[in-house]
């Protein structure tokens, strides 16, 4: 159903935007019609009730054929169509009315054949600027539709943020530290809280600082580095001038879990992580990479962290940022490519 | 008696409360520590101990597949941060499931359970080698099958597994120009593996879909699969229709 014919509100909007554009049909009516004021009203209103809903029609044409998809020549040719017919229909509508009240009303038809031309053509135009309506509206809702995905999307990330089992691991060398070194013990405790206090922080905001976010997966390696001794190893290649890009908030925090959990994790003798970005202008480059063990038991990787990172790219940059996975030998690397907006 | 121990965990921190814990206990003795899969596969195969600590997650094979690889009848605790692993320990025949961090009481109900399992008769206890290979969640397919082979661990991708046959207690796994035994019914080994991919053609003969080059008849109710490398293999009526069932009817 059209959301006009929803609710009685919109509804009685939709009618009253009818009263001054019914006015300059009666007004056209009357001037090319030599039509007193009184007679234009009586034959125009059928019409202009039945113009009403004849204009919320293009609704459906226009969710069928949409402007970004549908073959050009295909919704020229659907909308022409449809616009002709119906305003032959309502023409059709003020001709009955006129013919019906010739008997009280001298010479009515006649009258009012001479005025059928223009009044067709205002018909025709106002048609066409309710085709052009209906497109607006169904863009501004598509773009509000792509606005709540890319919420709940940020939202998808923010759930798989703090991940359960990173925190029962970290409770778990906590819990061996007590004993075997209690000043250690606390540290672990100070780091876990720091990665946590400060992820809650940032998953709150939209976009954060490139800093910003490399200081969060500094805390969560420094988290994971007790965890896993020396088997754990990281080297950084940042260039300064990345530090002030704005990007979305936790967008790399997923990279280096899974850096961790299905490349250190699964090495006996451990790895090294390498960060690096770059910037080049206007675009922020930064990639993240672990030595792996092609060979490892299955960790339930399915790929819904970088899903979710693709989608969130999507819904923020459109086409214009990339992600990119490289598998070699030994080595799985994950590279994103986004336009460096300055944080303001 | 004391009971010996193997425990098997990748992280140094997660060994230390273990021994910790069991340092308390009177009966208990370590024999071996390990820090990976293979690791563990060896030391419970030679050291035959009472009792296995075992992550889940590990480096070279995970818990499960040490499990698979172990001969001995030995108890087996399963210590992980994951919870949803816990059914399948339990059809592995798992004594106990403990979820890391575990408090010192719940540890030494572990241990009751485990001492109560060790005084019980054994061959009671033991369950069926297939019933542990079978223990998975349905849907839940094998990306690799791991076999014995002498002291050393195979690992063999799903996908490189031309094609499996029964012979009496085992299969015998043809995989990149090699035949591997496995103690493994064929029958558990089709159920473990993804049926869109391994078709049971025969009787004794699993084989994977990607190698069947053609189907050639071969008497009014047997057919013969080709392969890529020119081994026939003998396909029954009921293996026919699976085939075509998955490869769709031509």
């Amino acid at each position: 159903m059209h959301p006009v014919l929803q609710n009685w509100r919109r509804f009685g909007l939709w009618m009253g935007a009818w009263i001054p554009l019914g006015a300059i049909l009666i007004l056209v009516a009357r001037l090319s019609g030599h039509l007193t004021f009184f007679e234009a009203m009586a034959v125009m209103t059928p019409a202009i009730i039945v113009m009403a809903f004849v204009c919320l029609s293009p609704f459906y044409v226009c969710r069928s054929l949409p402007l970004r998809s549908a073959p050009r020549e295909k919704i020229l040719i659907n909308h022409l169509a449809a616009a002709f017919i119906l305003t032959g229909g309502v023409m059709l509508v003020g001709r009955f009315a006129a013919s019906l009240l010739t008997p009280s009303f001298h010479r009515l038809d006649e009258r009012f054949g001479t005025a059928v031309p223009v009044l067709a053509l205002v018909v025709l135009m106002i048609y066409f600027v309710a085709v052009a309506l209906h497109y607006a509206a169904l863009e501004l809702e598509a773009s509000r539709r792509n606005e709540i995905l890319a919420r709940e999307a940020q939202l998808k990330a923010l759930k798989a943020q703090v991940n359960p089992h990173f925190l029962f691991n970290s409770l778990n060398s906590i819990s061996a530290l007590t004993t075997i070194d209690a000043g250690q013990a606390r540290e672990m405790c100070v780091r876990l809280a720091d990665f946590l206090r400060t992820s809650l922080r940032l998953g709150e905001r939209v976009t954060v600082s490139f800093a910003e976010e490399m200081a969060l997966m500094k805390m969560y390696l420094d988290v994971e580095q007790v965890r896993f001794g020396g088997r754990l190893r990281m080297k950084q290649d940042i260039d300064p001038a990345c530090s002030d890009c704005d990007m979305p908030a936790l967008l790399i925090q997923p990279l280096v879990e899974n850096a961790v959990k299905h490349g250190i994790a699964m090495m006996a003798e451990g790895g090294e992580i390498v960060l690096a970005g770059t910037r080049d202008h206007d675009w922020l480059r930064f990639s993240i990479t672990n030595p792996y063990d092609p060979e490892a038991p299955s960790t339930g990787r399915n790929g819904l962290g970088l899903r979710n990172i693709r989608d969130r790219l999507e819904s923020r940059y459109g086409g214009s940022a990339r992600m990119e996975i490289k598998v070699e030998e030994r080595l799985y690397s994950v590279i994103l490519t986004l336009p460096a907006g300055k944080r303001k | 008696m004391s009971i010996r121990v193997v425990m098997a965990d990748d992280e140094e921190l997660a060994r230390r409360v273990l021994r910790e814990h069991l340092n308390t206990e009177s009966d208990i003795e370590i024999v071996a520590e390990c820090s990976n899969g293979f690791e563990a596969v060896k030391a419970v195969n030679e050291l035959a101990p009472d009792l296995v600590f075992l992550d889940v997650q590990m480096p070279k094979l995970d818990g499960f597949e040490v499990i698979e690889l172990i001969d001995s009848d030995a108890a087996v605790v399963f210590v992980t941060a994951y919870d949803q692993y816990a059914m399948r320990a339990f059809d592995a025949a798992a004594v106990d499931y403990l979820l890391k961090p575990y408090s010192a009481d719940r540890f030494r109900a572990s241990l009751e359970r485990v001492r109560v399992r060790l005084r019980e008769a054994k061959p009671a206890a033991s369950v069926p080698k297939d019933l542990k290979l079978a223990s998975r969640a349905p849907g839940d397919h094998v990306e690799r099958i791991v076999v014995k082979d002498g002291p050393k661990v195979h690992v063999i991708p799903a996908g490189k597994l031309d094609y499996a046959e029964a012979q009496d207690d085992y299969v015998a796994l043809r995989s990149e120009g090699r035949l591997w035994l496995k103690q493994q019914t064929i029958s558990s080994l089709e159920s473990a593996l993804d049926p869109r991919r391994f078709i049971r053609l025969h009787r004794s003969y699993l084989v994977n879909v990607e190698r069947i080059a053609r189907i050639d008849a071969n008497t009014k109710d047997t057919w013969l699969a080709v392969l890529t490398d020119g081994t026939k293999i003998p396909v029954s009526r009921g293996g026919y229709a699976r085939f075509r069932e998955i490869v769709g009817g031509e």
